[in-house]
């Protein structure tokens, strides 16, 4: 396979891995080196050659080639390969606004939603317990990924490329699939026109997630109404962009329990958007409160966080109960989500483990 | 930066203000965006919340530059 990146000679692994980090060539953590061996292990799974460009980040061409061997750098296996080409692609599309995120001095990251059969064929990438936290490769593997290519590819360094004044833990990765077996709504990507048996990403760049605690009781007629109107109240937060400016897309995630109470009172995804737009509101008073400019600006008894139905992506994922969350958007960057399919076709056999099983 | 140059491509004069903090990221843009050379003139960081009084001084000595980098002169 003819790769074209510069080869490095280091006497060993670790000695290669310490050579990395001098270079600034990783997120602060320990990197899987990338081997000629290791990359065109991933490149077998795919049928694009190694040059073909996926995309532009900021100054860097997101050739397939760089993007596996930022895909070998954070773990990933052959069969999760065509989720990171599909997210780098989809950062590239020019509503995503990829160099305004990556230089603003807010913390926002990439969310990366997995839907359709390659959630099992690329995977498994969780959906249920624990599909935001530690414990699972493909998640953990993909969403790193595409932060190592967008500060190797992009030049996203702290200080420099990217400007986060603080930044998040999200940002070193953020990738969850939806659970449509558990949602009583349709697929998300089936909203952007795909058929629930295709696979796609969607991805939104936005802030840490903020977990929406709400206890339902199924003697409660209004428990619906509750859930809304505390989802609501999450999106609102002070602090949020959302509310100081009125701008930007968030993702809400409701756990399977609490879109199944939505679904009981006959609401459909495209009701529960809607109704959220309208309660996801401050009052005029309370932001004269904090002296934001914007309610000095019209006299609007409510300030709205949302422009409409389009600046909510609404999933389902996580273990059953009383926990959903909320992602608030950000001014810059991700001013729209932006979605790509998943191309993959394993008919051929791909590599086996690179190491060997226990 | 970036509008600096989209303004510079359709020759149109233009001067990309930054502050301290996003010299680096300047031209890392400037140059991503194939116009290294686009003009910038550096304000202190942060400017912004800083009060009028301050942004007005602020305002005061940059000006000159400004003016004379749009008129080609080099300070």
């Amino acid at each position: 396979m003819n790769l074209r990146s510069t080869r490095h000679q280091a006497s060993d692994e670790a000695t290669a891995l310490e050579l990395f980090h001098l270079r600034e060539w990783t997120d602060g953590l320990p990197v899987v080196i990338p081997t000629e061996e290791r990359v065109e292990a991933l490149l077998a799974g795919v049928e694009l050659e190694p040059d073909v460009v996926i995309g532009e980040i900021g100054p860097g061409q997101a050739t397939v080639e760089k993007v596996a061997i930022n895909a070998v750098m954070a773990g990933c296996r052959p069969e999760h390969f065509p989720v990171v080409l599909a997210a780098v692609r989809a950062v590239g599309d020019p509503e995503f606004d990829i160099d305004n995120m990556q230089s603003t001095t807010h913390g926002l990251g990439p969310v990366i939603i997995v839907n359709g059969p390659a959630r099992e064929v690329c995977g498994p990438i969780a959906s249920g317990w624990g599909a935001l936290g530690p414990g699972h490769r493909a998640n953990a593997s993909i969403g790193r990924a595409l932060r190592l290519c967008l500060m190797n590819i992009g030049g996203a360094r702290p200080g420099h490329g990217d400007m986060a004044a603080l930044g998040q833990p999200g940002k070193f990765t953020c990738c969850l699939a939806e659970d449509e077996e558990g949602s009583p709504f349709s697929p998300l990507h089936t909203s952007f026109g795909y058929d629930a048996d295709q696979s796609a990403v969607t991805l939104v760049g936005v802030d840490a997630p903020h977990s929406v605690m709400m206890q339902t009781n199924d003697d409660d007629p209004e428990a619906h109404e509750r859930i809304l109107r505390v989802v609501a109240g999450a999106i609102a937060i002070p602090g949020a962009n959302n509310t100081q400016i009125g701008n930007g897309p968030v993702i809400v995630v409701l756990n399977p329990v609490h879109a199944g109470v939505l679904a009981s009172a006959g609401l459909t995804r495209d009701d529960v958007i809607e109704r959220l737009v309208k309660l996801a509101v401050t009052p005029n008073s309370t932001m004269r409160g904090w002296a934001t400019k914007r309610a000095f600006r019209n006299d609007d008894a409510h300030l709205p966080a949302l422009r409409g139905p389009e600046d909510i992506v609404l999933i389902v994922a996580g273990g059953g109960g009383m926990y959903s969350a909320v992602f608030s958007g950000g001014l810059a960057g991700s001013t729209h989500p932006v979605h790509a399919p998943i191309d993959f076709d394993f008919s051929c056999e791909l590599p086996g483990p690179l190491v060997p099983s226990p | 930066m970036r509008d600096g140059a989209i303004f510079a491509k359709a020759g149109l004069p233009s001067i990309a203000i930054v502050t301290e903090a996003f010299v680096e990221l300047a031209a890392f843009t400037a140059e991503a965006v194939g116009m290294p050379a686009v003009p910038r003139c550096v304000l202190p960081h942060p400017c912004s919340g800083t009060g009028d009084e301050n942004l007005a001084r602020v305002a005061h000595e940059a000006a000159p530059g400004i003016i004379d980098l749009l008129e080609g002169r080099t300070r």
